[in-house]
């Protein structure tokens, strides 16, 4: 939070955008933070027939039903285990609610253009094409992930495709 | 600022217009309603009165908003109905048509603004030109009582004093009267109003033009006389205000007392005063200044000439019935049922907590859930009933369709509607319109013979169309019946066929019927006995099915063909049965359960390695629910488990599950709002605990199954 105040005070110069970071196993993942609606614990899910693996089920979140992915058995990294510190984001992407299972939230960034490198070919777990760049903070490096992009691929499952 | 006060009002504007245009089509819509329900005998006062009502509302709204062009037709319209109201005109039935027209001519103007569709002039010109001939020829006829002019008014009008004094209490007024020049445009109608005066008192009209009025200038729409009126009446000075009230400005009427009888008075004195006042009249308007200063109050905030129509009766107006409602949008209705919704899965959460309390200390807290439960219910019920329409609404506009339809082609056709009243959702009737005119039409163009062809038949020569409409069960039902020849089933099989359709000659009669509603079947040039107008069976059947419909075919040969379309009760909330297999939940739309039942080994059989169950005769196929859904269920072995019968339009299967749970009335959530269309579901749930159940979709259950 204390850099988001940070950059907000120096405004103005260049875009600056927030991020809210996440890990997925040992990889530190971000972002857009208007893409996220809430943060929720992981709560019990109802399964649905033949989905796959990844989409956990649905929640009812105050009335709506909310599709869950979990990013871990998507894209491999981490171990898939459910506990009290499991962490749901809740994410308005494209007009749709959805929530994501990750291992943990850590932080909200904010990034100047300059901060975010072009991602190289290959090196992440997620397909280079649902990454807008690779942004460094402290030493720190963080995969910032187009969300809207991911969510709406025919390979998540999650919406249903256009044909 | 100012930039922002105008948008506003531009917008405000906007949205009055359209409250307008959906007024105005829904009095074309009773006018012709009433119309085409008229028999020979003609109308009654009653429907006189409506029509006339329905015509007077639209010139009034079209005048206020500004669609002049509208106000002509209606104007003329009106004028008529009124002739006929009055008895000044006979009816006659051909009106009926020309009517009819008028209201066409009326609906095309209203489209004209509404979606900015082409105006025909020439059919506005035409249809006023018929309609002032009618109006002309029985004014003739009736003359002089009929004359509309202003010259006719006025001699007319002055009526002779009589004995003045009958009251015990007399007063003689001078009124004064100078309208605006619009007037009647604004539908305001002098005759009635002097009528009204007349009621009070012995009246006395004399009709002022100003003195510098240029010839060239008149105008027979405008008025711009000035009225000088004597009345005697025991009425006070308010009595007749009142009665101007919705005509004339405050400063437009002025009223003079030119002398008051009180009872002990003379009453042979009273016959004179109107000749005073005549000769008052043509004094200059200052010395009612005075009067007027003095008047009743202005009415302020209501258009004034509106005021005899709020009364009961007035122009057949139907008590308080027409004000009782009012018009919401239909996204507040849905967020209001969504709410109830909540509200309800809240109260179930409340009652399923408090259920683990012990009865005996907590004896307040349940019987107070208890009240929670049933106010909640009710109000739920109130809330799903507001989207509910009579059906009526769609039936209406059939007789008007088949009479035009029927003489088109020669045909004498009968329309029968039963069960008007059965309520459907909003959201259903304006969806269930399009299908049911498809069907209709055909019944007429297709199905019934002409009467020589009925009569060689040995039929009536008149054919019958029956709509019906009824509720069964959680389902709404709707039969398009005719008796007319029936479908062929030769002719169709030989279509399929050239379509390149699969069908065989050994199709039962259902499954060959069922072939028309394949895309494509239908074309212009298709079997002349089932086809339409280019527009196939296939979109009637795919609307029905975009509503959660289904539709299904009954003909015999030579006596008639029944189209039946099945349709859900409404679209947000549902009667189901949970059930249990493994550890999720799953609900089963209660209408749609036969019974539940424990099989026995004896009754159980294998087909093509599927398993079905014999009940009563029949093999049911078996839906294991954990093998479709890839469950880890705790039983597998039917005769363990539990069977749930279903029947889905006939169609019937048994769903194994491990447990039945519980009775609810849930309130249908979709998963595709946020996700994606799930095989064998029709939408989800949220259950008392917060969980979310998946709602179980029979039919496509089966398909499911067939496919595996």
């Amino acid at each position: 939070m204390q850099t988001g105040q940070e950059h907000s005070d120096r405004g103005g110069i260049g875009t600056v955008a927030e991020y809210l970071t996440f890990t997925l196993g040992t990889e530190e993942y971000g972002i857009d933070i208007l893409k996220v609606q809430e943060i929720r614990g992981y709560d019990v899910v109802t399964h649905i027939a033949n989905a796959p693996e990844f989409i956990k089920g649905v929640i009812n979140l105050r009335g709506v039903i909310v599709p869950i992915v979990d990013m871990r058995i998507k894209f491999k990294v981490g171990e898939p285990t459910y506990h009290e510190f499991t962490v749901v984001i809740i994410m308005n992407v494209l007009g749709r609610i959805i929530g994501m299972v990750v291992d943990g939230v850590s932080d909200v960034v904010a990034l100047n253009p300059e901060q975010i490198k072009p991602a190289p070919e290959m090196g992440t777990a997620l397909d280079t094409g649902y990454i807008t760049g690779l942004g460094t903070l402290n030493d720190q490096m963080l995969i910032l992930v187009d969300i809207e992009k991911l969510m709406s691929s025919e390979e998540m499952q999650v919406m249903e495709q256009a044909n | 600022m100012t930039q922002s006060g105008q948008d506003n009002k531009s917008i405000d504007l906007n949205q009055f217009n359209q409250v307008f245009f959906e007024e105005c089509a829904e009095h074309l819509a009773e006018m012709e309603q009433i119309l085409v329900s008229l028999d020979d005998a003609g109308p009654d006062d009653e429907q006189l009165n409506a029509i006339f009502r329905a015509a007077h509302s639209i010139k009034g709204g079209a005048g206020i908003f500004g669609f002049q062009d509208m106000t002509v037709v209606t104007h003329v319209l009106e004028s008529l109905l009124d002739r006929i109201r009055n008895r000044e005109i006979p009816f006659s039935p051909a009106m009926v048509d020309l009517f009819l027209e008028a209201g066409d001519v009326i609906s095309m103007q209203l489209a004209g603004h509404r979606d900015g569709a082409d105006v025909s002039q020439e059919a506005i010109d035409r249809i006023r030109g018929k309609l002032q001939q009618v109006i002309d020829s029985g004014a003739v006829a009736t003359a002089p009582e009929a004359g509309d002019s202003i010259a006719a008014i006025a001699e007319e009008l002055p009526l002779q004093p009589e004995s003045a004094a009958s009251s015990p209490d007399c007063h003689c007024f001078e009124l004064e009267f100078r309208p605006d020049p619009d007037i009647f445009k604004r539908g305001t109608r002098l005759e009635s109003l002097f009528a009204e005066l007349e009621e009070l008192g012995e009246l006395t009209v004399a009709a002022e033009l100003p003195a510098n009025l240029d010839f060239s200038e008149l105008d027979p729409e405008s008025c711009f006389c000035c009225w000088r009126m004597t009345l005697v009446t025991a009425s006070s000075e308010a009595d007749i205000r009142e009665i101007f009230e919705f005509v004339a400005e405050e400063d437009q009427l002025k009223v003079r007392e030119i002398w008051e009888s009180s009872a002990a008075n003379n009453p042979v004195s009273a016959p004179e005063a109107p000749a005073v006042a005549v000769v008052d009249a043509v004094t200059p308007g200052e010395t009612f200044g005075q009067a007027a200063s003095g008047a009743a109050d202005p009415s302020a905030g209501r258009r004034a000439y509106d005021k005899n129509e709020l009364a009961p009766g007035a122009y057949g107006r139907r008590g308080s019935e027409a004000e009782s409602s009012i018009r919401v949008g239909v996204t507040k209705v849905d967020q209001l049922i969504n709410q109830v919704g909540e509200l309800v899965i809240t109260q179930l959460m409340l009652a399923q907590t408090a259920a683990a309390l012990d009865p005996v200390l907590h004896e307040n807290l349940h019987r107070s859930l208890l009240q929670l439960e049933r106010n909640t219910r009710d109000l739920q019920q109130s809330v799903m009933s507001i989207r509910l329409v009579p059906i009526s609404i769609v039936f209406s506009r059939f007789p008007r369709l088949v009479r035009e339809l029927a003489s088109k082609l020669g045909k004498q056709v009968e329309l029968k509607t039963i069960g008007d009243t059965t309520e459907l959702d909003k959201g259903l009737i304006e969806k269930i319109s399009d299908p049911l005119t498809h069907l209709v039409r055909n019944c007429l163009d297709h199905a019934l013979e002409t009467p020589a062809a009925r009569i060689a038949a040995g039929k009536e020569p008149g054919g019958t169309i029956t709509l019906r409409a009824s509720q069964t069960g959680g389902r709404i039902v709707i039969d398009v019946i005719d008796d007319g020849a029936g479908l062929n089933r030769e002719k169709i099989l030989a279509k399929a066929a050239e379509r390149g359709i699969p069908s065989s000659d050994s199709m039962s009669d259902e499954e060959v019927w069922q072939l028309i509603f394949a895309p494509g079947f239908s074309t212009a040039e298709a079997v002349t006995d089932i086809s339409g107008r280019g527009v196939g069976m296939d979109v009637v059947l795919r609307n029905v099915q975009s509503m959660s419909g289904k539709v299904a075919i009954v003909s015999q040969p030579g006596q008639g063909t029944r189209v039946t379309i099945s349709l859900p009760l409404t679209l947000a909330i549902l009667d189901g049965l949970s059930v249990a297999v493994g550890d999720e939940k799953f609900i089963v739309p209660l209408n749609s359960i036969i019974e539940s039942l424990q099989p026995n080994s004896a009754s159980l059989k294998t087909v093509n390695g599927k398993s079905v169950v014999l009940v009563r005769g029949d093999y049911i196929p078996i839906i294991p629910l954990y093998e479709l859904f890839n469950l880890p269920a705790r039983v597998t072995d039917p005769e363990k488990g539990i069977l749930v019968l279903i029947d889905v339009d006939g169609e019937k299967a048994a769903v194994l599950v491990d447990a039945l749970l519980d009775e609810h009335q849930v309130v249908i959530k979709s998963i595709e709002t946020n996700y994606r269309k799930v095989d064998g579901t029709a939408g989800a749930t949220i259950l008392g605990d917060g969980r979310v159940a998946l709602i179980l979709d029979v039919t496509s259950l089966l398909q499911m199954r067939n496919r595996n």
